[in-house]
């Protein structure tokens, strides 16, 4: 592949980067938050294979590849602790979760729906709210169970 | 086959260290045989040591140098574990390992009940194997070394009962006590190699031109008296003697072995060591037989009062190495033979005494004032023979030891020609205390053995321990008095009687051969005993114990009415003339005074400023940062982002 055609995978990386980024910094909803950054992830692969094409060797072949495989081992993790999140406080709103702030501080933004406390008679999984067009049919949430 | 006799003498030392290591290593698997190790090894080097003496006494040249290992070479500095065997060493290291030995033989019964015996044995074998180590190296750092190493086995056992407040503090007051006088042996050792360049006793005191020979007489006189700071504490001289009674607070053996045996005769066998150093200069060695004239009587005329058994004999240490000093004062060969004669002397017949009053407190159950005892006699009748074996010799008795050693001492002062008033007030000093020594040692013999009990409880414990043997919390009761502790009575008390006869007759007197000691110049003519004093103070030595006859063996009023006559002079003996007082306040209060004061300024100025300078990132933390701290991770992932996003535009920015 000729050097001036990096610009353009560079480019596309670029942007899936920063689209995941965004996405990272504006969502609240734990799963949405967590393919954001594997967004970001395969912006980085894109360059490294783009890189590895231009140079004619296998470095970013190599590394891209070592990507992959950690962002599968990392995804398997990040799953199940979002599930174990989800369990505790039946909600994936990140907002429920700012345990760590220094002692005594204010939330930053308190959630707008209180967390169902009582043991729920059968099983719960986590939803994803609604994004983008509010669709045809009256259904409040896609079941991704 | 002779020769590596010598040669190995180091093994003596060694097999102490070595006993050490096993008992601390394997005490508990040991069980209550962990004496073995230390018994052991001290009788190897009791029987090793008496064959180098013999080597040593029977051969010329009188002084062999042994190269151990070299253990530090640096530039100038030449640090060569090097070993001395001549006379005085050889003579100092069989006495230590075999009254060693005796003692260590005796603390199997003495300790048995006690908790802590191996770790009574370790440290007894540490302590035989800095002494023997201490009288052999010929290098002053190791001196040094081996001079704190004895003086760290003292202080933990002197500590041995450290649950007791008592014993913590006094093994803490032994130990602080050394320290002043330790501060100016230190300066005077680094004085002596700053000024020779060398280490060795060989280059300081022996060859054709001894390093000590250039140094200028002020140097010398400045070098001895450091030298004899040291020795002043280590062998509890005034004004540094106030922690020696105190000591006794250790278990019984150790008094023995330590505070009257050998640890505290170190002081005297160093001074001997250079004694060609002290011969060079008049106002060191004045100053040492001052020092000596004064101590000996003021422990004397303190010991006379005392009520304590232990610290009776502890005094009467004091004095019997003031004794050695003044010997070693009047700067003459003979002197410095008749001192260690009397190093020789003192520790058999002090320790016979002491382990004799161990053996006297475990019938009276630990109870030590003498004024509640008497009688004793008649229920330990081996440790009553020993003891009066032992008290004889102190006393000065004529034909036991301690008459011998003291009166060569007492004539090498009369011999110092060119003294003047000095001598002639040391050796009035002296005879005085010769007397005061047979009253107090007879004082303290007839309280104890003679007589009928005077406490009625302690004389039920005492009739008890007769018929049934140890009272402690042990299953066993042994006898009363079994072999493990008759025999070392009985050999020390063989010793109390027949060395000074041994020694000053039958060998031709020590003169001809510890004058040979190494850098000793001719001794002159032998030292002959002037009959006139010899008599006098035979009379003086006689007179004090008979004295003590009519006060002490019987139920007598003369004592109390004496102590009525002559109240405030009593009193000032049995408060110990106060110098424990005057040295709490002219040291030991200014000095938790000066603490006290370092304490408000450490806490007020020095923390405050360090406090001051930890608060100020604090201050800044909670303004600025701890805002930041708000565990939304949204607002984390934009710092990070923004960081990155600086990072990168730098990096643009300087690559283009």
């Amino acid at each position: 592949m000729p050097v001036e055609f990096v610009t353009d995978y560079l480019a596309i990386g670029g942007v899936l980067f920063a689209i995941g980024a965004a996405g990272f910094l504006a969502r609240r909803n734990l799963i949405t938050m967590f393919l954001c950054v594997e967004l970001m992830l395969q912006g980085v692969a894109l360059s490294l294979v783009a890189f590895s094409a231009t140079w004619r060797n296998y470095h970013g072949q190599a590394f891209a590849l070592f990507t992959v495989a950690v962002a599968a081992a990392e995804a398997g993790v990040a799953l199940a602790l979002v599930l174990l999140l989800f369990r505790q406080r039946r909600s994936l709103d990140v907002l429920w979760w700012q345990e760590l702030r220094e002692p005594g501080l204010p939330l930053a933004k308190v959630p707008e729906q209180e967390p169902v406390d009582e043991e729920p008679t059968e099983p719960q999984w986590p939803k994803l709210p609604p994004a983008g067009l509010e669709p045809v049919r009256k259904r409040e949430t896609v079941d991704v169970g | 086959m002779l020769d590596s006799l010598v040669n190995l003498v180091w093994l003596v030392p060694l097999a102490s260290f070595l006993a050490a290591a096993l008992t601390w290593a394997c005490g508990r698997w040991l069980g209550r045989m962990v004496w073995i190790p230390c018994l052991a090894a001290s009788a190897f080097g009791a029987l090793w040591s008496l064959l180098v003496l013999i080597r040593v006494a029977s051969s010329a040249p009188a002084a062999v140098l042994v190269d151990v290992f070299s253990w530090l070479q640096v530039g100038e500095l030449d640090v060569t574990v090097r070993l001395l065997v001549d006379p005085l060493s050889s003579l100092m290291l069989f006495m230590v390992t075999f009254v060693g030995s005796l003692i260590v033989l005796f603390s199997v019964w003495y300790m048995a009940e006690e908790r802590g015996y191996a770790r009574f044995f370790a440290e007894v074998a540490l302590f035989l194997g800095a002494m023997s180590s201490l009288v052999l190296v010929a290098n002053v750092l190791l001196l040094y070394v081996f001079w704190e190493l004895v003086g760290l086995c003292s202080y933990l056992l002197i500590g041995f009962y450290f649950t007791r407040p008592s014993a913590a503090a006094a093994a803490k007051k032994a130990f602080v006590v050394n320290r002043v006088g330790d501060f100016g042996f230190a300066i005077g050792l680094l004085l002596l190699w700053t000024l020779t360049g060398t280490l060795h006793y060989d280059q300081l005191l022996g060859g054709d031109s001894p390093a000590i020979n250039s140094l200028t007489p002020p140097w010398i006189t400045l070098i001895g008296l450091l030298l004899f700071c040291g020795a002043v504490g280590k062998s509890a001289q005034f004004p540094l003697h106030v922690w020696l009674p105190d000591a006794m607070e250790g278990p019984t053996p150790v008094s023995a072995l330590i505070h009257a045996a050998t640890m505290v005769t170190a002081g005297v066998y160093m001074v001997a060591r250079f004694f060609p150093l002290y011969q060079a200069s008049a106002l060191a060695t004045g100053t040492v037989l001052a020092i000596g004239a004064f101590t000996a009587f003021l422990a004397a005329a303190i010991a006379v009062t005392q009520t304590d058994l232990k610290r009776i004999l502890a005094y009467s240490t004091i004095s019997q190495l003031a004794y050695m000093f003044m010997g070693l004062g009047t700067g003459q060969i003979v002197g410095a033979v008749a001192a260690i004669f009397h190093v020789f002397t003192h520790a058999f017949f002090k320790a016979l005494l002491f382990l004799g009053s161990g053996s006297v407190m475990h019938a009276t159950h630990g109870e030590l004032n003498i004024w509640k005892m008497g009688g004793l006699r008649r229920f330990l009748p081996v440790t009553h023979w020993t003891f009066l074996c032992g008290a004889l010799a102190l006393a000065g008795i004529p034909l036991f030891s301690g008459f011998w050693s003291k009166d060569a001492i007492l004539a090498a002062v009369w011999e110092a020609e060119h003294g003047g008033l000095l001598v002639r007030v040391a050796l009035i000093l002296g005879l005085v205390t010769a007397f005061l020594t047979a009253f107090y040692t007879a004082r303290a013999y007839f309280l104890v053995f003679w007589g009928e009990p005077r406490d009625e409880e302690v004389a039920e414990q005492v009739r008890h321990y007769a018929e049934d043997g140890h009272p402690g919390e042990g299953q066993q009761h042994g006898p009363a008095e079994p072999l493990t502790m008759q025999v070392p009575l009985i050999a020390l008390a063989a010793g109390a009687v027949l060395l000074g006869l041994i020694l000053a007759l039958g060998t031709g007197g020590l003169v001809p051969f510890l004058g040979h000691s190494f850098g000793y110049a001719e001794a002159g003519e032998h030292g002959h005993h002037p009959l006139l004093l010899v008599v006098l103070s035979s009379l003086l030595a006689l007179a004090g114990f008979a004295a003590a006859y009519p006060m002490y063996a019987t139920a007598s009023e003369l004592p109390a009415r004496l102590a009525a006559l002559f109240r405030p002079l009593y009193v000032a003996s049995s408060q110990k003339f106060w110098i424990d007082e005057i040295w709490l306040y002219i040291a030991v209060r200014p000095m938790l005074a000066v603490a006290a004061a370092c304490r408000v300024l450490d806490t007020l100025v020095v923390d405050g400023l360090v406090n001051l300078v930890a608060s100020i990132p604090a201050v800044l933390a909670r303004v600025f940062l701890r805002p930041m701290h708000s565990g939304a991770l949204q607002f984390y992932a934009i710092g990070m982002l923004l960081g990155l996003a600086v990072i990168v535009i730098l990096v643009v920015l300087r690559a283009s």
